[in-house]
């Protein structure tokens, strides 16, 4: 009998649910771990940038973000389906193993995030959808906004234990909660 | 110092590893007659005061090869495009 592997989210003893830091008011920012999550890095092959854009225009069900140039990360989908939608334009690989998105909202999300990074957060010049690389606390980081108030951060695997003790003291003068 | 990354936008200089003058071209020929050239590639930099095109890797944010034209006096940034552009338009004459 074939053993079924589950993947371990390497924060699930680390990101404990509660309420933390300044206990007063509403908390500044809420965190969450999105796990288990699909993950799927797409580079594009020698001349095939632009069609490879066009390919991952209007993907339903999949979320394609920029991640470098004419690279993507493509979650919510399989692996296999993004091979074989892709197959020819891009290559793919599985990185749900390899990072960890921690989702981060509230209304104090810029001024936790604006300790670790120089890049403009303003809604005026970050919009919704937008993706960066930059770097916190000595790590990379793959932010995105997904909504008003709302950014993912996508980090390595190995990183994201002292990255998660990172960010939670950035976040601990406005009051956090973990859900 | 700030560095505007063709990809990214304008980010610290932190974010980004230097790795030495561009202007080298590697020998086409493997000729053992061709040693000497091999040498200058390998080993032989100038060390220019003024403008200078050095190679950059911007390893904390869209690890892009780049090719930053600085001034080596005055850290004044006249030029940045990816490595890829500056060896076409070096191919191209």
């Amino acid at each position: 009998m074939p053993e079924i592997f589950q993947r371990a989210s390497p924060l699930a003893d680390i990101a404990i649910q509660g309420r933390f830091g300044a206990d007063h008011g509403a908390p500044g920012v809420t965190l969450s771990v999105r796990h288990p999550a699909l993950i799927v890095t797409v580079i594009a092959r020698k001349g095939k940038a632009k069609t490879l854009a066009e390919a991952l225009k209007n993907w339903r069900g999949a979320t394609v973000q920029w991640a470098g140039a004419e690279q993507y990360f493509v979650l919510d989908r399989p692996f296999d389906e993004v091979r074989k939608k892709l197959d020819g334009l891009a290559s793919c690989s599985d990185q749900s193993h390899g990072r960890v998105i921690i989702r981060i909202e509230g209304p104090k999300v810029r001024q936790v995030l604006c300790k670790g990074t120089p890049v403009d957060l303003h809604e005026s010049e970050f919009e919704i959808g937008k993706s960066v690389l930059t770097q916190m606390a000595h790590v990379g980081v793959h932010l995105t906004r997904v909504e008003r108030d709302a950014f993912e951060l996508s980090v390595f695997r190995g990183f994201s234990e002292s990255f998660w003790e990172w960010l939670t003291e950035q976040a601990e003068e406005f009051g956090y909660q973990v859900i | 110092m700030l560095v505007k990354c063709p990809h990214c936008g304008t980010r610290p200089v932190e974010e980004f590893t230097f790795n030495g003058d561009a202007s080298v071209q590697r020998p086409a020929s493997n000729d053992p007659k061709s040693m000497d050239q091999w040498f200058d590639y390998v080993y032989l930099r100038d060390n220019p005061k003024g403008r200078f095109d050095e190679y950059a890797h911007h390893s904390s944010g869209c690890r892009a090869w780049l090719v930053v034209t600085r001034d080596t006096q005055s850290h004044e940034i006249f030029n940045v495009v990816t490595a890829r552009d500056y060896a076409k338009k070096r191919v191209a004459p």
